[in-house]
């Protein structure tokens, strides 16, 4: 039995006249660490928020520890929460926010006393711990925020864009930190981000939604080789994945600048035989164009002019117009190519994804 | 840094401002200056620059002041309008304020239309419904009692808008927050929504205790009984007294000023946003 269960779940707000998320299924199980990705409007937060109890479930169960969760008051739901605006409590010092919940469940003095202490240690809180919300960095306030949730020993953990508010580089570092807490605390975590970097590096399992549709569920490295359709496809992974509108004529790919390639014997395979107008996907960093791999290829090579670079430091992204589309490749630092340089490259065929241009469904994959 | 030309503006400014705060100040100096002067002195300063200087300090210098604070009940009239403030400042927040939070995060049927009502009740003055008031008031047979002056004193339209306004941009999140801190609704109100708005809060006791203090009307019809009396009215019937000298009702009326000019002074900044933040002024 899964500890958080999602059958059927179903928003509908009230005058609307479509469901904000529609037939949401999942099981999570205890102490892994979902996110939910997606672009704003999705329904991302509004399925956390159902969780969470503050919107109303319009169709479908929620269980959570095997209880039906559905009409259960929030704060009877077991749940810890990290709010986007961290939501302290404005008047109170660092110490009181942390402390508030144990001391509204009635907990004796020396154990709340304990407990914020550990709180505030672990969060590295020490000399922050009399000041008021205003005098704290937004970091500050997120730890702050952090420690409120982790203090009252709940089973889920919910978290609600808790870094989008903090500049690039105390991102990076609060992730860290986020991860390392859910590997010591062992909550249930469900955390909501727009931003896939944060989704892959942090999440055991990532759920990418759009338009209240849950559109791939799975491993973050599932969803980066093996993405379900082109949505999932483009949303994960930077720079995007690059996309070529094609023509597929037996084993012939047909770019619409004219220029074609056949497809690989195993890539044919798993298209089962699929004609027609299709979308063409590849990310960049599997566009290669050494030696090697041009002459494993052997006669299917391509050539475009670079137009742009990108020098990244660890690696260079190289743009060029292709097949009628603006395409990047990722290549190492040591390649030395120009901007205006032609280049000579060619696919690797296991990477290779084939989308349906209606759908979107990735045929590869399907 | 300011130009030559604004800082010129700046000085015609403040010296215009000076001026006409004398023009405003010049009564109440008269009273005060004479305030200290027996009737005779009074009369002969009249016309002279004198009356706006108080006598030397001395032997009887604070007879005016004296004579009121023990030959009448003056000191009662102060402490029962104190009292009565007190409560209604207290009972005020708690009424006025949960009907504030109610209109502006409770969603309930015609929340809007009811915010409007009681926006046009901020139009209705007091003077048309006192009638009303004094005879619920006396057909429940409270006259002449602290309840029967309180009662009707307690919801105030402004107050209601005026926490409303403040409430309605707090944040949802930390109400949301507070639930799952095991924090009720009603914990809420009074351990979060009001300390977070201790600046309306302020407003709103300034506002009363100035209504209360100043008001005479409602407390004249409501009390008989000289026990209950606020200052306003035994500042009243101590200057109507025959026997009360010009001296000492100078003193009398300095007493019921001097809170006043104290509680502006402390909290200029509340009146001048309450008044900022609806645009009008009550009491």
């Amino acid at each position: 039995m899964s500890f958080i269960t999602f059958k059927h779940i179903c928003k509908r707000y009230p005058g609307a006249e479509t469901d904000t998320v529609k037939d949401f299924n999942m099981e999570i199980e205890e102490k892994e660490f979902i996110a939910f990705v997606g672009p704003s409007g999705c329904g991302k937060s509004t399925t956390l928020r159902m969780v969470a109890g503050f919107e109303e479930i319009t169709g479908g169960e929620l269980y959570i520890g095997g209880k039906k969760m559905n009409e259960v008051a929030p704060r009877d739901r077991g749940i810890a929460m990290v709010f986007q605006n961290y939501a302290l409590y404005p008047h109170m010092t660092v110490e009181k926010n942390i402390g508030y919940g144990l001391k509204n469940m009635k907990l004796p003095a020396d154990e709340i006393k304990k407990k914020v202490d550990w709180a505030i240690k672990i969060l590295g809180l020490e000399e922050y711990r009399y000041r008021k919300p205003k005098n704290l960095s937004g970091g500050q306030r997120q730890r702050v925020a952090l420690g409120r949730a982790i203090v009252k020993d709940q089973k889920v953990f919910l978290m609600d864009e808790p870094l989008s508010n903090l500049d690039a580089k105390l991102r990076v570092s609060m992730r860290t930190e986020i991860s390392k807490l859910h590997r010591e605390l062992g909550a249930t975590t469900i955390y909501v981000t727009h931003d896939q970097v944060e989704a892959m590096t942090m999440a055991d399992r990532i759920v990418i939604m759009k338009e209240g549709v849950v559109q791939q569920a799975g491993r973050p490295m599932e969803l980066y080789d093996h993405p379900a359709n082109q949505f999932v496809a483009g949303f994960i992974g930077s720079p995007q994945m690059n996309f070529f509108d094609v023509t597929v004529k037996g084993d012939q790919m047909e770019f619409s600048g004219g220029s074609h390639m056949t497809i690989p014997a195993e890539v044919l395979e798993k298209l089962k035989g699929k004609q027609g107008n299709m979308v063409f996907g590849i990310r960049g960093e599997d566009i290669r164009m050494d030696a090697q791999s041009l002459e494993a290829c052997g006669k299917e090579q391509m050539k475009a002019v670079i137009t742009d670079t990108e020098v990244m430091g660890n690696e260079n992204n190289l743009y060029f117009t292709f097949g009628g589309a603006q395409a990047v490749a990722r290549v190492s630092k040591y390649d030395l190519h120009q901007m205006g340089d032609e280049i000579t490259f060619t696919f690797v065929p296991s990477k290779m994804h084939f989308f349906d241009r209606e759908t979107g469904v990735n045929y590869v994959e399907a | 840094m300011l130009t030559k030309k604004q800082r010129r503006i700046n000085w015609i400014l403040v010296v215009f401002l000076l001026a006409l705060s004398i023009f405003f100040l010049f009564p109440v100096i008269w009273m005060l200056a004479n305030s200290f002067k027996g009737d005779a002195a009074i009369t002969a300063d009249m016309n002279s620059i004198a009356a706006f200087i108080p006598p030397a300090p001395g032997g009887g210098f604070f007879e005016n002041y004296v004579s009121i604070l023990t030959n009448t009940n003056f000191v009662r009239y102060m402490a029962n309008t104190l009292f009565y403030a007190a409560i209604l400042i207290i009972l005020g927040i708690v009424v006025n304020g949960l009907a504030g939070y109610a209109l502006a995060k409770i969603a309930f049927p015609f929340r809007d239309q009811w915010l409007l009502v009681i926006m046009m009740l901020l139009i209705v003055p007091t003077e048309t419904v006192i009638t009303i008031h004094f005879l619920i008031i006396a057909k429940a047979g409270l006259l002449n009692t602290i309840i029967g002056y309180i009662l009707p004193m307690i919801v105030n339209p402004f107050n209601i808008f005026l926490f409303r306004q403040v409430f309605v941009s707090l944040p949802d999140d930390v109400y949301e927050a507070a639930q799952l801190d095991f924090c009720g609704p009603v914990k809420y109100f009074f351990t979060m929504v009001l300390p977070m708005s201790k600046t309306v809060v302020a407003t709103v006791s300034v506002f009363t205790f100035l209504n209360v203090w100043n008001d005479y009307l409602w407390p004249s019809l409501v009390f008989t009984s000289s026990d209950l009396l606020t200052a306003q009215i035994g500042l009243n019937s101590i200057t109507s007294n025959d026997n009360t000298t010009m001296g000492q009702t100078l003193a009398v009326i300095t007493l019921v000023t001097i809170p006043v000019i104290i509680i502006y002074a402390l909290f200029s900044k509340q009146i001048v946003e309450g008044v900022t933040s609806t645009g009008s002024k009550e009491g």
